[in-house]
């Protein structure tokens, strides 16, 4: 496959992205990127893949810096204690999860100018709250998330693998999950069989935004604190690694184990590239570049095999 | 004298501007099969959707099993043991056949969905009361039309308490082979003493099948048909359109002059080889084909949408390459699509653009059309045609497939197309707008022009096609003046076997 190619290439390059230290950081790296996913997947799963009119959150990214931002303040600035910053935090993640659920379901306006819509809003909130100023963290629980390792693997990762476990399980393994596949897969035919298709929509924010106070916490924990312009690199790999991660499932449809491995190799071609010592500034267009090779070679492929 | 299971009488639903329900009835036994028959508009459909709880009657009332069911609704209608199998196929194309079956219903135990004995029910369904082996691993997408019914149905079947399916149009999408399929699989319905009300046009089917056969016209049930369907073909259909109609098929004297079409040793090198037919000016051509045999394909390659690998093209005389429908529409060929709702008719657009949109430039000036040229053509289209309802501004979606037939018609009638090629004409056309398109295309060919028409009908191509070409497997097995061939004879070519199939009209 195309993918192993290009990894291939990336390390011949750069042998180093082959050993442990390297797999590791580009495990952790992947992790919040592969939790937004997660939340996309389950959006996108839910609300069919139109590309106008079907089910997307642009606004998870913006969740998640929302979270990240008033964790750190809570942690650094009012003195709260980890389970209350993370509380915090999840809980406004999860109103911008409302937000967008009514705004969908209710107010009926397009998944995708919603998403839009709550994404500037969230970010203005977040630059306001952080007055645009990097916010430093230093408590325990944060440091420990960063810096440990279980049984070997990366504390990030295991936070992942986690997230995984329940999202995977609820889409793939549940009544409801399979209602939601329906409503996603055919309007038509959901309705027909009986379900209400506003509610799972609606249901689909919540997940997301649910998966964006999480990724906050790796956030927090990866930047040790808050730094302005976290969401904007995030919400690229997010749709990347969503899209082609459908790339690699059997019925060439968004998963969220597709999501996961779209996440793991979005961040082994950055730090491929950056190993290969691209300079930055080129690294997302490589990224890009690369992407659309996979993704293209992964529709020729299913095209013919379909013949 | 079995005792009756569903009892609708004199139900009446009116929606703003149209009654679309007047005082109809329709009674069905215990373990019958009845038919249910009509034209478009006559009502059919709004009484079925009467009985899933759809809309809430008017007036009249419901009986199931004896008991009075006052207010019907789709929860309830379920309870009963009603299914329904609608027209459409209402799945979704990444899922299993297990998933399909199961689809609003999963089975699920405490760790999770319980996907083995999902698939273990599906593929138990599917066999035992359908007689279909199918992979309950298998995609949606990947399986034909009728594998794809079959386990549309499956899903009605697999829970408990079926006691009556209601079957809208089953075989509509379905080749004549693949019909044999779903009716084996009703009568095994009957077998296990569930009820069933077949809704459809292919008359034959319902001669073939049902016990009992009601006719609606108007909103009304106006015939109720209990012995010897089988023979009852022009008693169903003077109920049906309220008149004898003495012929479906125009007679026409046949006028052979110059060949119009030549098409020698045609290939695409995949679906199609050697093929060679003629057509002359006044001549109606028939392929004929099942589904799969390769006669889509080859229309395709006439009119530009399919590329030819080798062979040749003679247009008038004239050597042609049709890389095109704009090149095919220069040369004077013009396609009736088979799959008008995607392929032919602009749902969006009113009547008058519809008819007038491959042919802008002649009611246009200077780049601007012309509002009371297109509208002229567009009413002369809908009189000489009888489009109903007789509204040019009317937007193409609200129309019936009968009428929506007759717009793409009358497109290539005004593109003043010399050869006709129509593909399926009349699939999902209800009995009174086939005469009538029948008739036109009759008319077409009396004026002069060539027309081709590729169909999986054998009646359809016996009655209207002076010639038939066999088409089996992209080959043309054998040419046929119509006279000389019998339904049952053309069957037997088109699926080389000597089995009967169903279909008729």
């Amino acid at each position: 496959m195309l993918f192993g190619l290009l990894l291939v290439l990336l390390a011949v390059g750069a042998p180093a992205l082959l050993s442990a230290t390297s797999v590791a950081a580009v495990l952790v790296q992947a992790s919040p990127i592969a939790i937004v996913a997660f939340g996309l997947s389950v959006v996108v799963i839910g609300g069919g893949d139109d590309v106008v009119i079907g089910g997307i959150d642009l606004s998870i990214p913006a969740g998640a810096a929302l979270s990240t931002a008033i964790i750190s303040d809570q942690l650094t600035n009012r003195g709260a204690s980890f389970p209350e910053a993370f509380g915090l935090g999840l809980l406004a993640a999860l109103a911008v999860g409302a937000v967008n659920a009514v705004l969908v379901t209710v107010v009926g306006l397009t998944p995708i100018l919603t998403t839009l819509a709550t994404y500037a809003s969230v970010v203005g909130i977040v630059r306001v709250l952080t007055t645009n100023r990097r916010i430093n963290v230093e408590d325990p629980t944060v440091l420990w998330i960063r810096d440990t390792n279980i049984f070997g693997v990366p504390v990030p990762v295991l936070i992942m693998l986690v997230t995984f476990a329940i999202f995977g399980w609820v889409v793939h393994r549940t009544r409801y999950g399979m209602k939601l596949r329906t409503v996603g897969g055919n309007l038509d035919a959901a309705v027909s069989v009986g379900l209400k298709p506003r509610i799972f929509v609606a249901s689909t924010f919540v997940w997301a935004s649910l998966a964006a106070g999480i990724a906050g916490v790796l956030l927090v924990a990866r930047g040790s604190g808050m730094s302005p312009g976290i969401d904007e690199r995030l919400l690229v790999d997010m749709v990347l690694a969503t899209f082609v991660g459908a790339a690699f499932s059997s019925k060439n449809i968004v998963t969220v184990s597709g999501a996961m491995l779209g996440a793991i190799l979005v961040s082994f071609m950055a730090t491929g590239l950056i190993l290969n010592r691209v300079d930055n500034s080129w690294v997302d267009g490589w990224k890009g570049v690369l992407i659309l090779l996979v993704v293209t070679a992964a529709a020729l492929q299913t095209r013919r095999s379909r013949q | 004298m079995t005792d009756v299971l569903l009892q609708m009488s004199g139900i009446t639903k009116a929606f703003p501007g149209v009654l679309a329900l007047d005082d109809a009835s329709l009674t069905i036994r215990a373990g019958e099969i009845h038919g249910l028959v009509g034209e478009n508009g006559a009502g059919k459909s709004t009484i079925i959707k009467s009985l899933a709880g759809v809309y809430q009657h008017d007036h009249g009332a419901i009986h199931f099993a004896g008991d009075e069911i006052p207010q019907i609704t789709a929860a309830v209608a379920d309870e009963l043991g009603i299914r329904f199998v609608h027209q459409e196929l209402h799945l979704v194309p990444h899922f299993t056949v297990a998933e399909s079956v199961f689809m609003g219903q999963e089975l699920s135990d405490v760790s999770g969905l319980n996907n083995r004995k999902m698939r273990e029910q599906a593929a138990l369904t599917l066999s035992e009361s359908l007689g279909a082996e199918i992979n309950p691993r298998a995609l949606i997408r990947d399986l034909t039309p009728a594998e794809r019914k079959l386990v549309q149905i499956a899903r009605a079947l697999v829970r408990e308490g079926t006691r009556l399916i209601v079957f809208d149009e089953p075989t509509a999408p379905l080749a004549s082979a693949e019909v044999e399929r779903v009716l084996q699989a009703i009568r095994r319905l009957k077998k296990k003493g569930i009820a069933v009300l077949y809704v459809s046009h292919y008359l034959g089917e319902i001669n073939q099948l049902c016990d009992a056969v009601t006719v609606f016209r108007n909103g009304s049930d106006v015939g109720l048909i209990e012995n010897d369907v089988a023979q009852s073909g022009r008693e169903l259909i003077r109920l049906m359109v309220g008149r004898d109609l003495d012929q479906l098929f125009p007679t026409r004297d046949s006028v052979l002059e110059e060949v119009f079409l030549d098409v020698k040793q045609l290939s695409d090198g995949d679906k199609f080889q050697d093929v060679s037919f003629s057509i002359h000016a006044g001549e109606i051509v028939g392929l004929a084909g099942v589904l799969g045999s390769g006669c889509e394909e080859i229309v395709d390659a006439i009119v530009g949408l399919r590329r030819a690998k080798s062979g040749s093209l003679t247009v008038r005389g004239q050597k042609a390459r049709i890389a095109s429908p704009a090149a095919a529409l220069r040369k004077g060929i013009v396609l009736i699509p088979r799959d008008r709702r995607n392929d032919g008719l602009f749902l969006e657009l009113s009547v008058r653009e519809n008819i007038n949109i491959a042919t802008l430039e002649s009611v246009a000036t200077a780049g601007l059309v012309s509002r009371e040229a297109s509208e002229k053509r567009a009413r002369l289209m809908v009189e000489q045609l009888d489009i109903r309802p007789a509204e040019t501004e009317r937007q193409g979606r609200y129309l019936s497939g009968g009428n929506q037939q007759k717009v793409v018609l009358a497109r290539s009638l005004a593109a003043d197309a010399k050869i006709l090629v129509l593909d399926e004409p009349t699939v999902g056309v209800d009995i009174g707008a086939k005469t009538e398109i029948y008739r036109q295309v009759s008319d077409l060919a009396v004026e002069g022009r060539a027309v081709l028409i590729s169909s999986n009908d054998p009646a359809e191509i016996l009655g209207l096609c002076d010639r038939v070409y066999v088409v089996i497997r992209g080959t043309v097995v054998s040419e046929h003046r119509s006279e000389d061939l019998t339904r049952d004879s053309l069957i037997e070519k088109m699926t080389q076997s000597t089995e009967k199939a169903g279909s008729l009209v």
